[in-house]
């Protein structure tokens, strides 16, 4: 059985959304995207691209454009707009699918880089690069952490002030899709603060070093920076952008956790389905309570980390004040269960489970990769434990 | 009950001014840091002085706001009970037996008023509202908890009479009670859920014997019940002779939902919930909020306690859309049953060696982590044990076949003997 097939009989096909509340809007925005994402990019299609070394097709890129997937943070006056008016409500729903079907490409940091410049950057800033985002004809990125993985405010590449601009030397870390990025949105250091500038990646001195990355559909990259020189341009917002950072981590981990959302709702899906086709001692396994409560548990930790991806969500979309908490609170959640129920599903699955063909590894990596691509659950955990004033 | 009746809003104004009267004359506030008292606390005063209270509330027309006018209601709104449950949440309204009476009106009364007769309905329920007698569940036995369609207490006809004769246990409050409502298997040649019957159990009778069980805290508000060939009369007998399960069933229904605590969820614009002030303040006492691993351990109990808060308020909302049915329900219990023993180990965790001793003088963090560590399986045993949640969320809501059973085809009398004989040779 393919995948896809196992999709249709499992219902994770067409599956309800994580938010129950979406308007007949977002409904038919979402049944847009799933009959868009079957169409151009299957799960056969999405295997073939494992080993292309961008990892998606730039004209695939603009189709998703036209379907608003990247104009959806972005202001109405460069390009943007979104179905409900609460564009990371709607993105989320672009970002469950993303994960409930594997797909790849830069959907989140071009989000993440989108939002940024419309809080932060200057009408002009914002004019030269976000209608182009909104349309799919730039690709963006945010670079965030550093060499090592870890957060660490721009620390590691330091920017100088120069007669009319910056000289950045320094590197960033584990990079989204830096590969086949036109846009560098780099978290530097000026005199001690955090500043982010928005740099193109053909600037002289940008190098990037593609990673070999645990989830097939992913692209990371290594982004260094050698005597780079920018104008007085390039820096987005002010210096001191401690805010900013917060923020975008808060959009990033709301699109992440609902698209994770997606991923463990197809391998739960599968799970539960083949459980109940597969028999061994003369019954479906299915029916054994050593495997049905492990699902019964895998059941509660999938409708909490719902509950929780929907609730981050709006509240980041909503700018509540328990945002910050509730983004470390759900992102350490998630993170956590993620991992435990991806492996509970390749066990449940015994042998298949472990082969090549068979596609949950592919929805496993991912699980995997997404608890630690903005932070690994630990680290939210401590991060959360600040926000309360510990 | 008579949710069809409008009430102009001048209506409900006068409802709720005359009741706000009322409760600033005859209630004196709720002290908002007292616990329900401990059933095995109570004393017989306090007992007659709560009873007391109680009749004065009802008197006053507010014990049984919806309840039909011929059983000793009022007959009025939802609307009308909605303004009590407001305005009387400052007040420390009498509750008869403490837990006593949260069986009595949660779970007993909605029961017989779905199930028992028009005469038993007439004589029972108007007592029951004015707090004159409370009723508790005689339904668990030593031998048959999560399996409770396998209860051995037996009810034998005597003529125009039933005797009951058997052990009950876990009935909340009984202590206090004045009945019970029994079940009690009179078919033994029946399947296990084809031969039971419910009656209605004077506890005060000098052939039973009410006694006490003492917790592993040390507390008791559970009691343990020898009925020693108890005579009731047949009209005593509540619904139909051995269909008593669907009544079981309908009564769990009702416990579950007097079980909820409806300050689960927390109200919108309520604020950042305070990361897990209980943790916090035992690692403060030894001076350890600023280790790693103790901040992890804070954060991760605080995260679950947050995503459990959610995981609820999603669940109660698909379920009242109808987008899931009604058993989604068991998600949430089973992650009360499944987090609480976490939350409470990771207290004893941070407490460390105080969580082991403690000085008899003060107050000490340690000796509270102690006891809810004691506490802490309760979500996950009592009320349908996580193994029981886990079955009906694998089988109602994932689809899941059952286990095969062994039992509920078989004339019950057979059923018993096979299991004693399980496993041996020639079965």
């Amino acid at each position: 059985m393919t995948f896809t097939e196992q999709m249709v009989r499992s219902g994770a096909q067409g599956s309800r959304c994580m938010d129950l509340e979406l308007t007949s809007d977002q409904l038919l925005f979402h049944e847009t995207t799933v009959r868009f994402i079957d169409a151009e990019l299957p799960m056969t299609k999405v295997r073939q691209l494992h080993d292309d070394p961008v990892g998606y097709d730039r004209g695939w890129l603009g189709k998703a454009a036209e379907l608003g997937w990247f104009a959806m943070l972005v202001p109405e006056e460069h390009g943007g707009g979104s179905v409900s008016g609460a564009g990371l409500l709607d993105a989320v729903i672009v970002a469950e699918e993303l994960g409930r079907r594997m797909q790849p490409g830069p959907f989140l940091p071009m989000n993440i880089v989108a939002a940024a410049l419309a809080e932060h950057a200057s009408p002009e800033q914002c004019a030269r690069v976000l209608p182009g985002i909104a349309g799919g004809e730039v690709v963006a990125t945010w670079c965030v952490s550093d060499a090592d993985g870890n957060w660490d405010g721009g620390a590691g590449v330091i920017a100088v002030a120069t007669e009319g601009g910056f000289v950045l030397n320094g590197s960033r870390g584990y990079v989204q899709d830096a590969q086949s990025a036109d846009w560098l949105l780099v978290v530097a250091n000026v005199g001690g603060a955090s500043a982010q500038f928005l740099i193109e990646a053909s600037t002289p001195g940008v190098v990037v070093v593609p990673l070999v990355t645990l989830d097939l559909s992913r692209r990371l990259a290594s982004v260094s920076f050698e005597d780079v020189r920018v104008d007085g341009s390039a820096l987005i917002g002010a210096v001191g952008a401690d805010g900013a950072l917060e923020r975008q981590l808060q959009i990033a981990l709301a699109l992440l956790c609902a698209e994770t959302v997606g991923v463990l709702d197809a391998m739960f899906s599968i799970t539960v389905e083949y459980s109940k086709d597969r028999t061994a001692f003369g019954r479906p396994i299915g029916s054994f309570q050593a495997l049905k409560h492990i699902m019964a548990d895998l059941g509660l930790w999938l409708e909490t980390c719902k509950a929780g991806a929907v609730a981050l969500a709006t509240a980041v979309e909503q700018r509540s004040a328990e945002a910050a908490a509730l983004a470390h609170t759900v992102a350490a959640y998630v993170g956590d269960v993620a991992t435990d129920i991806a492996q509970e599903c390749l066990q449940i699955h015994g042998g298949i489970g472990y082969t090549w063909e068979y596609d949950l590894h592919l929805l496993l990596r991912r699980a995997r990769s997404n608890s630690a691509l903005y932070g690994e659950p630990s680290w939210h955990r401590e991060r959360l434990c600040v926000a309360h004033g510990l | 009950m008579s949710d069809t009746i409008t009430n102009t809003s001048s209506d409900l104004d006068a409802y709720r001014q005359q009741m706000r009267d009322w409760l600033a004359a005859n209630l004196p506030a709720r002290d908002p840091h007292a616990g329900l008292r401990a059933a095995h606390e109570i004393s017989a005063e306090q007992l007659a002085a709560d009873r007391a209270l109680q009749k004065k509330v009802y008197e006053a027309g507010y014990v049984g706001i919806t309840w039909p006018t011929e059983y000793g209601g009022q007959g009025l709104s939802g609307q009308h009970q909605q303004i009590w449950n407001e305005e009387s949440r400052a007040y420390a309204v009498p509750a008869p037996g403490g837990i006593a009476s949260g069986v009595t009106m949660g779970i007993v009364a909605p029961t017989l008023l779905a199930h028992a007769n028009e005469e038993q309905k007439r004589s029972w329920l108007p007592k029951i509202l004015r707090g004159d007698e409370l009723w508790v569940q005689l339904l668990s036995e030593p031998g048959a908890g999560s399996d409770l369609a396998g209860i051995l207490t037996r009810a034998t006809q005597d003529g125009e009479s039933w005797i009951l004769q058997g052990t009950k246990v876990w009935s909340s409050g009984a202590m206090s009670a004045d009945f019970g409502v029994c079940l009690a298997r009179t078919d033994w040649d029946a399947p296990k859920h084809r031969g039971l019957t419910w009656f209605k159990v004077p506890l005060r009778d000098p052939r039973v014997t009410v006694r006490p069980v003492r917790e592993i805290n040390g507390s008791a508000e559970f009691c343990e019940e020898f009925l020693d060939d108890v005579v009731v009369a047949d009209d005593m007998r509540i619904g139909e002779l051995n269909e008593g399960w669907a009544i079981a069933n309908s009564m769990l229904g009702f416990e579950r939902g007097a079980s909820r605590d409806p300050g689960a969820v927390r109200p919108k614009g309520g604020g950042i919930r305070p990361i897990a002030p209980d943790l916090v303040e035992i690692a403060r006492s030894r001076a350890t909020l600023t280790h790693g691993h103790v901040r992890q351990l804070i954060a991760k109990a605080h995260a679950n306690d947050v995503m459990h808060e959610l995981l609820t308020a999603r669940v109660v909302s698909s379920i009242t859309k109808r987008i899931s049915n009604p058993s989604a329900a068991s998600y949430i219990k089973l992650g009360h049953g499944i987090l609480q023993p976490l939350r409470a180990c990771a207290a004893m965790e941070i407490a460390g060696r105080t969580g082991i001793a403690w000085s008899a003088d003060v107050h000490a963090h340690g000796e509270t982590a102690a006891t809810n560590y004691l506490n802490g399986r309760i979500m996950a045993i009592a009320g349908g044990s996580n193994q029981i949640q886990r079955n009906i969320i694998s089988e109602r809501l994932l689809g899941l076949p059952r286990e095969p059973n062994f039992d509920t085809n078989k004339p019950f009398r057979e059923v018993l003997r096979t299991a004693r004989n399980w496993g041996t040779k020639g079965e």
